[in-house]
């Protein structure tokens, strides 16, 4: 039976280094090469050794598909490929390929220069992993070879995030990487087609929790950003160029224009270009209503939100400004820190996740004093919020996913299997399907039943119609009779007939033959006789004839008999049947081993 | 800076322009049927407009979605409630865990965590009509309303996730007489008392089954709540307004009151008190369909202290009055009312007299008829099925609606803000 293995890799079950290899159809497949970013040591990266101890991973893995470009779900790439050595495809869509390297650059910097790390890839690396990767368009049916095929879905989440479809023959599996079910202010929703694989793979992150609602989280957001400016504050978000800075200034715009607020808000400059430029080429990742707008008027434009330049952060009265990068680690963000961060009504809101060793890390873990270099201490008593606007299905979008993809097998991975115990349940239950949860370096094995197809001849058909008998009942199984054949990597059934005409084949005919002793004191003519009288009383409904030329025929099965040369008592009788008659054949042996009833005439 | 003015619109004048959306909205899609996105984009208008609006009138408020709606919420723990589903065959019985967030009292703004959290869950083949937590233990009880037989439940502890039966309690009757009613309390051999009509209401001791105490009056009125109210004290409210306090150690007939004289049609009626250590201190609310409602002392439950007609429109006369709830505030003078219109409403039952006079609630929640009009068949708001107040934030309410949203707020004390006065609630 052909079997799907689907191994997490990686140390416990924990979140946070999503890397998942699939072996399906006699291929391998990486999904997903994230970095964990709570460790500083050996334990970042995925367990590259349990694909091989020794050395590169090319000859182990058909191909590498990434989902989209956390850290979390990228990070180890360039590690994987340039340091452990891997030259094979990396697949992701065109957003993907555009900002990963610009995250992992970003993420390089922090680790190597701020804190001073080695034997971490390099930029060089970075650039040269990025050459081995392939774009891929939602939808698109990729032909990785000849008989490996991936498909990209919209998974919502981020800009360029997509659930893959995985094929060999007709084998599949999906794995959905991080995605979200509900729409939000400039993303869609996640979307995949009854595709039915037979195994549906999903993160259980978020298997367990119910959402509070996007509008609430927004406005909680509001909220913060109102009251600090009511207070006469300054209010600084930190972000990353593309994504939630994006969803953060529409919902902003939209407020300001709502309430008739006139505080400033200001944008970093060289964000508003990069951002649209981003938006521009990726319009189609976006939802319906941004990219209706877009034709109107570019969404990203904004009435109230303005270039911010670096001698605005001393302007008195309240203010409102997002600023790059996103963990106040360097640039601008971290200038206008240090400038707001002594007085009480200013405000820091850190919308996102921060890597160890950054400010925006220290900050949220509560430091109040920070140590900047030149041994200088900064006090922080501004306002610091955190707030979390990543779009993760919870609980019911992956029922909701389910029943969109209907697969043959349920894949969680990253669980805690003991507490999951009631959603396995539910699963299993909801869809009658089994539902795994293997845990890191744990191989979940999937056996499947692929369907082969085979076409029949009309010939045969015909002739199993002429055969008589009531038309075949569509839901009852019929039993035909042909001819297998293989040819041009297709399966083909037809009558034997035209399979021998097809292979250029000669027909042979298979018989087998067997002599009986008898001892029988009548002619030869006689004993042949006494057969026939004797086999038309024990076999009834069978054709039994006697023929002229001196043979009895059961069926195909035909009777001689001879006398023994040395005594005329002993008769040898010549036994020789087809192969399709070796049951009556065998039976008719074995009786008339047993000699003749002394009753026949 | 006043705290008020933060634009140029007030906050009525919001409250109007976003009904006045809501109106047009109604209007175009008489018109034009149900299609195009204009009319979308209006429901997302209408629901920023609440939003924003909220902003002013909630401390908290989170709106969370369940895969199918609860009539129940129960408290388990001071940071955990159950919920379960009704439908007529399979459903879920669910133990959640409130965000963090709700709970961080110093550096809250760091605490990002506002989810709910399935901690443990089960399936029940009925439906959960009545579910009561046995404090002191990890264990409850529900009714599915098809029998007065009530399942019990072990809701399971760190190392699983699974909410398991674990048995069941027979009723003193065995057709169905509608919800039986659930009150359990504090005891070292867990027992509850249980009954669908005043006449079998009795108290059973869930390990043995045995029964400890019956109830004995003259007539079998259906109940609508039932509850402690002391050690042994127990009130069951019957939907014909009637009260039966009795006291489960003896076998002295039950003080029964009728319900307040009122004008006209009123049945049903539903009750709720509170609980304390002597009955002074226990207060009793009754409420009627026709929205009036009388609040009592337990010592003499028939002597009215001061009524109310409430600003219920009961726009569900004609449906069932199952999802009505009443309730009285754990810690300030109000009640809690939902189901008879489509919002929460909360009443100020301080001000009240022993003369009947009209009352506007103090605060309406109106978040789930709002939210509702999102989903497709948007011309029918989500009715609220449940809601249950914090037991210790004095203005946090948990309420769920039809539609299976259930929302967490903390409504704002608009006199406190406006007037921070000295001995202000």
């Amino acid at each position: 039976m052909p079997e799907i293995n689907v191994t997490p890799l990686g140390a416990g079950q924990d979140v946070g280094r999503s890397c998942i290899l699939v072996s399906i159809g006699g291929k391998n497949i990486m999904l997903d090469c994230g970095m964990h970013m709570g460790y500083n040591d050996d334990r970042r990266f995925p367990d590259f050794s349990y694909i091989t101890q020794n050395g590169r991973l090319t000859e182990f893995l058909d191909c590498v598909i990434i989902s989209h470009f956390h850290l979390d779900h990228c990070g180890a790439l360039p590690y994987m490929s340039e340091m452990v050595g891997y030259d094979g495809p990396i697949y992701m869509t065109h957003p993907t390929k555009a900002i990963c390297p610009i995250l992992l650059e970003d993420f390089r910097k922090i680790t190597v220069d701020k804190k001073g790390e080695t034997n971490f890839f390099t930029s060089q690396m970075i650039k040269d992993c990025m050459k081995k990767v392939v774009p891929l368009n939602l939808h698109q049916t990729v032909q990785v070879d000849d008989e490996l095929e991936i498909k990209a879905y919209y998974a919502g989440h981020v800009l360029g995030a997509a659930m893959v479809q995985i094929k060999v023959g007709s084998e599949s599996v999906v794995y959905t990487g991080d995605y979200n079910m509900t729409p939000d202010r400039h993303l869609g929703a996640a979307w995949i087609d009854k595709c039915r694989p037979d195994i549906l793979i999903s993160e259980s992150t978020y298997a367990t929790t119910i959402r509070d609602s996007k509008r609430c989280r927004e406005r909680d957001f509001l909220k913060k950003v109102h009251e600090s400016i009511e207070r006469g504050g300054k209010v600084l978000i930190p972000v990353f160029a593309l994504g939630r800075a994006q969803e953060l200034c529409i919902l902003l715009e939209t407020f300001w224009e709502r309430m008739n607020l006139k505080a400033p808000i200001y944008f970093s400059t060289g964000l508003t270009e990069k951002a649209n430029h981003y938006y521009k080429l990726f319009i189609t990742w976006t939802n319906q209503k941004i990219r209706k707008t877009f034709v109107q008027r570019n969404m990203f434009e904004f009435k109230h939100i303005k270039p911010f330049d670096r001698s605005y952060a001393d302007n008195p009265g309240p203010m409102v400004v997002f600023a790059t990068p996103g963990m106040l680690h360097a640039g601008q963000s971290l200038q206008i820190f240090k400038k707001w961060a002594g007085n009480e009504k200013n405000m820091v809101i850190m919308p996102g996740y921060c890597v160890q060793g950054t400010i925006g890390h220290k900050i949220l873990n509560g430091q109040r004093k920070l140590e900047m270099e030149g041994r200088a201490t900064l006090e922080v008593k501004l306002q610091v919020e955190y707030m979390s606007f990543s779009a993760h299905a919870d609980a019911k979008g992956i029922m909701q996913l389910i029943r969109m993809a209907e697969p043959r097998n349920m894949l969680l991975v990253h669980g805690e299997g003991a507490k999951m115990t009631f959603l396995k349940g539910k699963i299993e239950q909801e869809f009658s399907i089994d539902c795994y949860m293997p845990a890191n370096g744990e191989t979940a094995t999937v056996s499947t039943n692929p369907s082969v197809p085979v076409d029949i001849s009309l010939n045969l058909l015909k002739r199993e119609m002429a055969l008589g008998g009531p038309l075949p009942d569509p839901k009852k199984p019929r039993t035909m009779h042909g001819t297998l054949i293989m040819k041009e990597n297709s399966l083909k059934l037809v009558s034997s007939e035209q399979a021998l005409k097809e292979l250029g084949l000669n027909e042979h005919q298979l018989r087998f033959t067997c002599r009986v002793q008898l001892q029988d004191p009548h002619s030869d003519s006689d004993t042949l006789h006494r057969i026939y009288t004797h086999l038309k009383s024990v076999l009834k409904g069978y054709t039994i004839q006697h023929l002229p030329d001196g043979t009895v025929m059961v069926e195909s099965i035909v009777i001689k008999v001879s006398s023994s040369a040395d005594d005329a008592n002993t008769k040898v009788l010549l036994l020789s049947w087809s192969y399709q008659d070796e049951d009556l054949g065998s039976f008719l042996s074995t009786l008339l081993k047993k000699g003749l009833p002394s009753g026949l005439c | 800076m006043k705290r008020d003015d933060w634009s140029g619109v007030s906050g009525e004048d919001r409250v109007s322009q976003s009904e006045a959306r809501w109106e047009k909205l109604k209007h175009n899609r008489l018109r034009c049927g149900i299609d195009g996105e204009m009319e979308e984009a209006n429901v997302e208008d209408i629901l920023d407009d609440w939003f924003i609006e909220s902003l002013k009138t909630y401390k908290d408020l989170h709106v969370y979605q369940l895969e199918h709606p609860t009539q129940v919420i129960e408290w388990t723990s001071g940071k955990t409630v159950c919920v379960a589903g009704y439908g007529s065959s399979k459903n879920e019985v669910l133990e959640l865990r409130l965000p963090l967030k709700l709970f961080a009292n110093e550096n809250k703004g760091l605490c990002a965590e506002r989810d709910f959290k399935v901690v443990h869950g089960g399936f029940a083949d009925g439906p959960v009509r009545c579910l009561r937590h046995v404090p002191g233990t990890r264990c409850i009880v529900t009714s599915d309303g098809l029998s007065s037989n009530l399942q019990v439940w072990d809701l399971g502890g760190d190392d699983s996730d699974v909410i398991r039966r674990t048995g069941s309690v027979k009723g003193r009757t065995t057709a169905s007489e509608g919800v039986s009613r659930i009150a359990a309390r504090p005891s070292s051999r867990p027992h509850i008392l249980h009954g669908a009509l005043s006449g079998d209401i009795q108290l059973t001791e869930l390990t043995s089954g045995k029964t400890l105490y019956k109830l004995e009056t003259d007539s079998a009125d259906p109940l609508s709540s039932l509850q402690f109210v002391g050690d042994s004290v127990f009130l069951a409210g019957c939907r014909n307004g009637n009260i039966y306090v009795a006291d489960t150690r003896t076998s002295s007939a039950p003080q029964l009151s009728p319900p307040p004289a009122s004008s006209g049609e009123s049945e049903p009626w539903w009750t709720d008190a509170s609980a304390g250590p002597d009955p002074s201190s226990c207060r009793v609310i009754r409420l009627s369909l026709s929205g009036e409602a009388a609040v009592s002392d337990l010592r003499n439950p028939g002597a009215i202290v001061s009524r109310a007609r409430l600003d219920v429109q009961t726009h569900c006369r004609c449906s069932s009055t199952d999802d009505v709830g009443l309730s009285l505030a754990p810690a300030l003078d109000c009640i809690a009312v939902s189901g008879l219109g489509r919002a929460v409403q909360i009443y100020d039952t301080s001000v009240w007299r022993p003369e009947p006079q009209d009352a506007l609630p103090l605060f309406e929640h109106r978040g789930h008829e709002v939210s509702s009009r999102q989903s497709d068949e948007g011309s029918v708001p989500a009715l609220v099925t449940s809601h249950v107040w914090h037991p210790d934030r004095p203005r946090t309410l948990l309420s769920a609606a039809a539609d299976g949203s259930v929302h967490v707020w903390d409504w704002v004390d608009r006199s406190a803000a406006d007037a921070p006065a000295p001995g202000a609630k």
